[in-house]
């Protein structure tokens, strides 16, 4: 009878951490901060680079594949910088995304911040090649405001549907 | 490196024996849960795949927190049900994780077994994937913790079109399509599981894939009661656009969260690849080396007479029957004398348990030095040495019993075995005809025998005539076959006591004092170089 009282209180005691590890506390009730989420994704400035290839290059190449000039298209880098309160928060260099860096720029960051009014400003710039002067859609991506946060809240900044502007968006429900 | 390992092994092997000990003292051998973790799992998978099935029958994806709100408080028995699912989903992973243990420093890793380490890893963490998938199926803020950080964590990895991430960025509601995406993997996983397992067990003849019955619906029973007396509750509902707040982590599956929420993604990854690296390597740093390797089996065509038993005890189906007459050293000379059929050891499955050698009666297969004949050779001497008297016992004990403590405390002398099973039982009838008053054979227990089924086998040959059959004229008052693991040297001298008083309280017969074997058992051993073979 002793041993069979043993074992089933060794066996529950066994269970009991087993059901008490698996919800142990981890994030408070009541979190402390609050969060300035920036999330967009945008074509960003395509730039091609073309040349032209020598008698030698096109010899190479079988007479049906032959085409005088050789385009090479990327994606342009870009600043995002990001100030809380007047103070600089975020200076990072997005880059686009796939291996040779032809697909969309993406951007997904969260800012921790005291609960509260602040003011945030946020730029995204094209980081251009010196070389070229004026491209299309290669304008400045910018955003200033005031967002007044609940503990917990996050603020999410994002592009309009048009790709145009950043703004400020409430959840959809 | 080596040195450090296997000062590890004999660590974490010492730890083992005493919680082996303790758990047979409560539990008894036959239902120590220790023995039976890797068999836990599978009875684990069982219970989820039931439970997983009726929670199934009340989940939408369209409304994942408000279906799983309604099985939690309105569905009949569903609170329980799913936190029956919940704490056994845990369960496997301790017992998983424990079998992993047991198996690392037994040093039962490399070889032949580092298929099913592999394997077992691989659906360790398949089980961790599906465990995730089912607290995301939950959607509150556990969920929303496991999905962002592991989405995250994934957008590391230059594989994905676009950042997983950005699904969760909380301007639009989660999509019904991330759900079903989400419920597919939570029930396909486990078909893969099935598929893993059977790898997992391929090389294994006879896979015990289940706990015994008492200790399977005990575990089930007491979950239920568990999950009854401390119900699972609903944690808040995710909201991306808020800190998850009020977070419980269920640390089997969650361990990951607190490391990936404070190191950068690319270090926790190398952190995960340097692991994962580590626990693969297990094999290849365990494996003795090459000078210090046990052989693996051996049959000589000249003594094989095809009787197949050999091949039905082998635990590991590393020996097959092939048909005498090719030449390569399959006794082909041999044919129309002998068998039509002769056994052959495949060395890439042979663990060199020595299994095969107590199965043999003309004992000829087993590892070079440790087949019968070899045995016998070996008996002789230890004979001549240790003078076994009348009124005294000798034990015979498997290399990874208590028997080497029982000699130490009790003074009877012990002839060591690699394994129970490896034993040929005339070693046993030497023993008692040379005059020894008692044989004892300290085996491990039978859910931990190192070669899976020696203690099996060596029980059915020395009392239910299964060849090679202790012979009817040994009396079985002389003999006791007795289980104690590394741990268990206290019980071990009590038996031996107990047994030392039975043994002189026998009279000796006349008829046990002739030694008188068979003579063709009674050849020298024989070696491999002399004989080459199959």
């Amino acid at each position: 009878m002793g041993r069979r009282l043993a074992v089933l209180g060794v066996s529950l005691l066994a269970a009991l951490a087993i059901a008490a590890l698996s919800r142990v506390p981890f994030a408070e009730a009541d979190p402390v901060t609050s969060v300035v989420r920036l999330s967009w994704r945008t074509q960003g400035v395509q730039i091609r680079e073309c040349r032209q290839l020598t008698e030698e290059e096109l010899a190479r190449i079988p007479e049906h594949m032959r085409r005088t000039e050789e385009c090479v298209g990327r994606v342009t880098d870009y600043e995002l910088v990001v100030a809380v309160d007047g103070a600089l928060a975020l200076v990072d260099t997005v880059s686009p995304s796939g291996a040779r860096r032809d697909r969309p720029v993406y951007v997904f960051r969260d800012l921790s911040v005291s609960p509260g009014p602040h003011t945030v400003e946020v730029t995204f710039v094209p980081l251009l090649p010196p070389d070229l002067d004026e491209v299309d859609g290669a304008e400045a991506l910018t955003w200033d405001g005031t967002v007044d946060l609940t503990a917990g809240e996050r603020a999410l900044i994002t592009l309009d549907a048009a790709g145009a502007a950043l703004l400020r968006r409430d959840a959809e429900r | 490196m080596g040195r450090v390992i296997r000062g590890a092994q004999r660590g974490g092997r010492s730890v083992l024996a005493r919680l082996d000990a303790w758990l047979n003292a409560l539990y008894g051998t036959r239902y120590n849960p220790l023995y039976h973790s890797g068999a836990l799992v599978v009875g684990c998978f069982v219970i989820l795949a039931v439970t997983g099935l009726y929670l199934l029958l009340f989940y939408r994806i369209g409304a994942p927190y408000e279906s799983v709100e309604r099985i939690t408080g309105q569905v009949w028995a569903g609170r329980w049900i799913r936190g029956l699912h919940r704490y056994v989903s845990d369960l496997a992973i301790v017992a998983a994780v424990v079998h992993a243990f047991r198996m690392a420093v037994q040093n039962r890793t490399w070889g032949p077994r580092a298929l099913a380490w592999v394997s077992g890893l691989v659906l360790l963490s398949v089980l961790l994937v599906c465990g995730w998938t089912g607290y995301v199926m939950v959607w509150d803020v556990q969920a929303q913790l496991v999905a962002t950080e592991g989405a995250r964590l994934l957008d590391v990895l230059p594989i994905f079109a676009e950042p997983i991430a950005r699904t969760f960025v909380g301007e639009r509601p989660m999509p019904s399509a991330f759900f079903f995406l989400n419920l597919f993997a939570h029930i396909a996983i486990p078909v893969g599981i099935l598929l893993i397992l059977w790898i997992h067990v391929s090389r294994l003849a006879r896979p015990a894939l289940m706990p015994t019955r008492p200790l399977f619906w005990a575990t089930t029973g007491l979950f239920t009661v568990l999950s009854v007396a401390w119900p699972i509750s609903m944690a808040p509902r995710a909201d991306l656009l808020r800190v998850p707040s009020d977070v419980a982590l269920d640390v089997f599956y969650g361990f990951w969260i607190p490391l990936s929420q404070a190191i950068p993604p690319g270090a926790v990854w190398l952190t995960g690849l340097a692991a994962v690296a580590a626990v693969l390597a297990v094999p290849f740093r365990t494996r003795p080396p090459d000078e210090a390797r046990v052989e693996p089996s051996w049959v000589n065509p000249r003594f094989c007479t095809g009787c197949e038993q050999c091949y039905h005890d082998c635990p590991y189906e590393a020996i097959s029957m092939v048909r005498r007459g090719d030449g390569q050293g399959d006794g082909s000379e041999l044919k129309g004398d002998r068998s039509e059929f002769v056994a052959l050891v495949d060395p890439s499955r042979c663990v060199s348990c020595g299994i095969c050698a107590g199965s043999c009666a003309p004992m000829g297969v087993g590892p070079p030095g440790r087949t019968g004949r070899d045995q016998l050779a070996a008996v002789k001497e230890f004979v001549e040495r240790a003078s076994p008297k009348p009124d005294d016992i000798v034990l015979v004990g498997c290399a990874h019993s208590a028997a080497r403590s029982g000699e130490a405390l009790t003074g009877a002398p012990l002839l060591r075995v690699s394994c129970a099973g490896n034993l040929h039982t005339s070693v046993v009838e030497y023993l008692v005809r040379a005059g020894a008053g008692g044989v004892m054979v300290v085996s491990c227990p039978p859910r931990d025998c190192w070669n899976r089924e020696g203690v099996k086998w060596l029980a059915e040959r020395l009392y239910n005539e299964r060849a090679a059959e202790l012979k009817d004229r040994v009396d079985r008052r002389r003999l006791r076959v007795t289980h104690a693991s590394e741990g268990q040297a206290g019980s071990l001298v009590r038996e031996v006591e107990r047994f030392r008083a039975e043994v002189r309280s026998l009279e000796r017969t006349l008829g046990e004092s002739s030694i008188e074997l068979n003579p063709e058992c009674d050849l020298p051993a024989i070696s491999v170089a002399q004989e080459g073979g199959s």
